[in-house]
């Protein structure tokens, strides 16, 4: 039996170990040496060159640019998202009938490609489009939506916002219909209203749906490449500007492949630091409720 | 009064609701409503006044531009590469999950938390060393040079391990007192029991790799070999000032993921449920 165990548990891993050492382990290696050199891509020679591509990295202002906006987008982002997802799961979950509808109506969003509905969006704002007139007449003025630093990052968060928000919403009721009510029954007879009950039965019994979620979203946020690419190319003056569109340039249009894998080291390492960062906070804040990790 | 009450209540509840719908869903359907427009109409007005396919009919022939592209052929590599992926990172995950969660093989332990390790890893850092494999491999521009590096999910692996994991172990001892073997174990218990997070995670899966743009868009250059995804994005230059075909295209894009998952919303819904609570 012990033997029967050993050979087939083995055999059926044996295609994730595979693809792990071609595709996880010598790629690791491979980008960490490939950093050191002055690589391009095509040409056989190679210089090893130490230290130098962080160097440039570091003084690079498109670099510096990526790494801010990420900020820029998970301050932006994560607040926005966390609120309308839960916005929507509160409703969800406070509707008698057609819930599964709704359901589905509000999760749609997220099925959409980055290409098609940046397209889409792309048509909305356009000068003379219907939706830009509205829109005009409700501000007054004309948006200068794209050709603006702010605005271009707020068209941006809002298309990845529209689409996430629906997936988070379902994370959300889940969590929400598997609060006992009997919990809320207490709390009613004792009087809460329903602020108190939302504060202190809701959001701490939603922590890990919380969890869940804002960890997605941070992670999310060094990772966007579609909008950006399709919209703006980064602009206006790198203001929507990200890793992804840096290390795709570099290495895939300039062809300084060792740079760009010094600088994708750099954007895995902002990452961890940043998923750290927002990790480290929201578990303070889950030991706020009793939450252990 | 408390019924009237409570029945206002419901009333403004359910207008958010549509007004909120609306919001997600306008999208699409204005995308729809453009890619039927007559061309002058495109981005002016939200209904055309009348319905026509010019601008499918441009995506096929490629129309007076003299720039046919191969839309449709584009169409066809989206569900080949998409196909192929969902499937293999369906079966690899069902087999690694089960191995991981149901036999206790010497090693078991350190493979599992190597995975948790690789899931949290940020994939980019990989992307130039993998591009460099593909092309030595001979795989660049190839339909296996877009599969092969996106056939196995980590995140697959690790829900069938959990969903594995959590099956009642009396339930597949009392099988096996009753002289099943291992294999009709599986086949005739885990796996229907399967289904639910089989379709949850198929369906996800589908979905990301459908959408997928920058491997897809590093590895192929021929156009033939394109998916839809690449071929649309890289379309601004020319195809920027017909903006009709691009709708058209756009559609093409995302109507196979929005009727596959409307098959399957009801147990997705549920699936996603369980998975969550």
């Amino acid at each position: 039996m012990r033997k029967y165990y050993e050979v087939r548990g083995w055999l059926l891993t044996a295609p994730y170990i595979i693809y792990t050492l071609v595709f996880f382990v010598i790629p690791l290696f491979w980008a960490i040496a490939l950093a050191g050199t002055d690589w391009n891509l095509v040409s056989p020679k190679r210089n090893f060159v130490g230290l130098d591509n962080f160097i440039t990295a570091f003084q690079s202002p498109k670099v510096a640019a990526a790494f801010v906006n990420a900020f820029k987008f998970m301050v932006l982002f994560v607040p926005l998202t966390l609120a309308i997802s839960l916005a929507i799961a509160l409703l969800l979950n406070s509707l008698t009938v057609w819930g599964n509808i709704f359901t589905v109506a509000f999760f749609l969003p997220y099925l959409a490609s980055g290409v098609a509905m940046a397209l889409v969006t792309k048509g909305l704002i356009a000068v003379n489009s219907p939706a830009n007139k509205l829109i005009v007449s409700l501000l007054g003025f004309q948006p200068p939506w794209l050709s603006h630093p702010w605005w271009a990052t707020m068209v941006i968060t809002a298309l990845i916002a529209w689409k996430f928000s629906g997936y988070y919403a379902l994370v959300f009721l889940a969590a929400l219909r598997s609060i006992p009510r009997e919990m809320y029954e207490a709390a009613a007879l004792d009087g809460a209203g329903w602020w108190t009950q939302f504060r202190k039965i809701t959001v701490p019994m939603l922590y890990p749906a919380f969890y869940t979620v804002i960890v997605l979203a941070v992670g999310l946020m060094f990772g966007i490449f579609t909008e950006p690419y399709v919209l703006t190319g980064g602009g206006p003056n790198l203001a929507t500007h990200t890793w992804q569109l840096e290390i795709y340039s570099q290495a895939f249009a300039s062809f300084k492949a060792g740079y760009a894998s010094a600088v994708a080291i750099l954007n895995a390492l902002a990452t961890f630091a940043g998923v750290a960062v927002v990790r480290w906070i929201i578990t303070r804040w889950g030991r706020a409720y009793g939450y252990e990790e | 009064m408390v019924t009237k009450n409570k029945r206002l209540k419901l009333a403004a509840l359910y207008t958010v609701a549509i007004l909120g719908a609306s919001f997600s869903i306008f999208p699409y359907l204005y995308m729809v409503l453009q890619s039927l427009a007559p061309w002058n109409e495109v981005d002016r007005r939200v209904i055309p006044t009348t319905l026509t396919l010019r601008s499918y009919e441009f995506l096929l022939t490629g129309g007076e531009t003299g720039l046919p592209r191969p839309w449709f052929r584009a169409f066809f590599n989206s569900f080949v590469v998409t196909g192929v992926d969902t499937l293999a990172m369906l079966v690899v995950g069902a087999m690694v999950g089960y191995a991981l969660a149901r036999l206790p093989f010497r090693g078991a332990r350190v493979v599992r938390s190597f995975l948790l390790f690789q899931m949290f890893y940020p994939s980019i850092i990989l992307l130039i060393p993998t591009f460099l494999i593909i092309k030595y491999l001979g795989l660049y521009n190839t339909y296996m040079g877009m599969i092969l590096p996106k056939a196995v999910n980590l995140w697959a692996i690790f829900m069938f391990s959990s969903f594995f994991a959590s099956i009642d172990k009396e339930l597949l001892e009392a099988a096996r007192v009753d002289g099943a073997s291992e294999w009709t174990v599986l086949v005739r218990v885990i796996l229907p029991m399967s289904t639910t997070i089989a379709t949850v995670v198929g369906l996800v899966l589908f979905m990301e790799r459908w959408s997928e743009l920058l491997w897809d868009l590093l590895v192929v250059k021929d156009q033939n070999l394109m998916t839809l995804n690449v071929l649309l994005a890289t379309m601004k230059g020319p195809y920027g000032t017909y903006p009709g075909p691009l709708y058209a295209a756009s559609v093409l894009l995302t109507l196979p993921i929005v009727i596959t998952f409307l098959i399957f919303s009801k147990r997705f819904l549920s699936g996603f449920q369980f998975i969550f609570r």
